[in-house]
């Protein structure tokens, strides 16, 4: 009765030699959802300072492509003090001061989709309690700049906190 | 006996390791994230298309139905004499009379084969809330061609 040792290395050069494969496919894992997770990353900002309206009839957002984002404030201020503003782009940045600076910007970005094959959309995003007025240019700015589909904004339902 | 047996099983062993301290501390983590995480609303779509600056082809066969929301938060239907006031509650995102309206307008449109179409007028004081009140009774009623008339207001 040898021992078990003793079995393996006689046994031994029998066996063929075999490659680990677990590790690869670990990395094969990890780099599949690494691409996955890149490849779907568009993100629209939701710039807190802008309360959306409630709609319960809205739908859920399918497609985030194609989407202008502007942001319309109900106070110019918006507690951002250094660049006040009434309208401003998805990020908070680029504030729009005069209507032809918002058509410009529309005006470009839709260029942009256009080429990436996408139909350019307003993503309008308005405060609730802000006046129609300014949501109004927004919508004649973005008639002006060609793009004739304005994405409004809500809730489904208003959120407890 | 017993004592050659302990040293032989001592000799075959290999190190190995734990790994249940490491699963408990994984789960630990998850379960605390999850915690941690408040789930946020996600934002919806109400899609309105704008008409085209562009002159249609085709001149439209049925005539627009016609909305007002002024600057209390009053929803009219119609124009001039005929116009009425609908609903008058602006608290209530619910507008069961402009619903009842806009129903019947579809059904008509839809008996006479053509497509729903909605002229809004606001006044510039309104509530952008009560406008899209407005909005979602038309997307509930799936019409998506709107046209904002600017009766006086400019900007």
């Amino acid at each position: 009765m040898a021992s078990k040792k003793l079995r393996a290395t006689q046994s031994g050069a029998e066996e063929e030699l075999e490659i680990n494969m677990s590790p690869m496919i670990d990395m094969v894992f990890l780099l599949l959802i690494f691409f996955i997770v890149n490849a779907s990353l568009i993100v629209v900002k939701m710039d807190k300072r802008v309360v959306v309206p409630i709609a319960e009839h809205s739908e859920p957002q399918e497609s985030k492509l194609g989407r202008i984002v502007i942001n319309v404030y109900d106070d110019e201020a918006a507690g951002d003090s250094e660049a006040p503003g009434r309208f401003k782009d998805e990020d908070g940045r680029v504030v729009f001061l005069t209507d032809e600076d918002m058509v410009d910007y529309i005006e470009k970005a839709a260029e942009k989709w256009k080429e990436a094959g996408q139909t350019p959309r307003i993503h309008l995003r308005g405060d609730e309690d802000v006046q129609f007025t300014y949501v109004r240019r927004v919508i004649r700015n973005a008639a002006a700049a060609g793009v004739n589909e304005v994405i409004f904004v809500s809730y489904p339902y208003r959120q407890e906190t | 006996m017993a004592r050659h047996r302990r040293a032989e099983n001592l000799e075959e062993d290999k190190p190995q390791l734990s790994i249940s301290p490491l699963i408990d501390v994984c789960f630990l983590l998850l379960i605390y994230f999850l915690v941690t995480t408040t789930i946020k609303l996600k934002e919806q779509d109400t899609p309105m298309q704008l008409p085209s600056a562009a002159p249609t082809e085709e001149q439209p066969e049925i005539q627009p139905m016609f909305i007002k929301v002024d600057a209390n938060g009053y929803i009219y239907a119609g124009t001039g004499a005929a116009q009425e006031v609908l609903d008058t509650d602006p608290s209530q995102r619910k507008c069961p009379l402009l619903a009842q309206r806009v129903d019947l307008y579809k059904t008509a449109a839809n008996a006479g084969n053509s497509e729903p179409l909605v002229q809004l007028y606001v006044e510039p004081n309104a509530r952008h809330q009560r406008v899209v009140d407005v909005l979602n009774v038309l997307s509930r009623y799936k019409i998506d061609k709107v046209t904002f008339t600017d009766l006086m207001d400019e900007a």
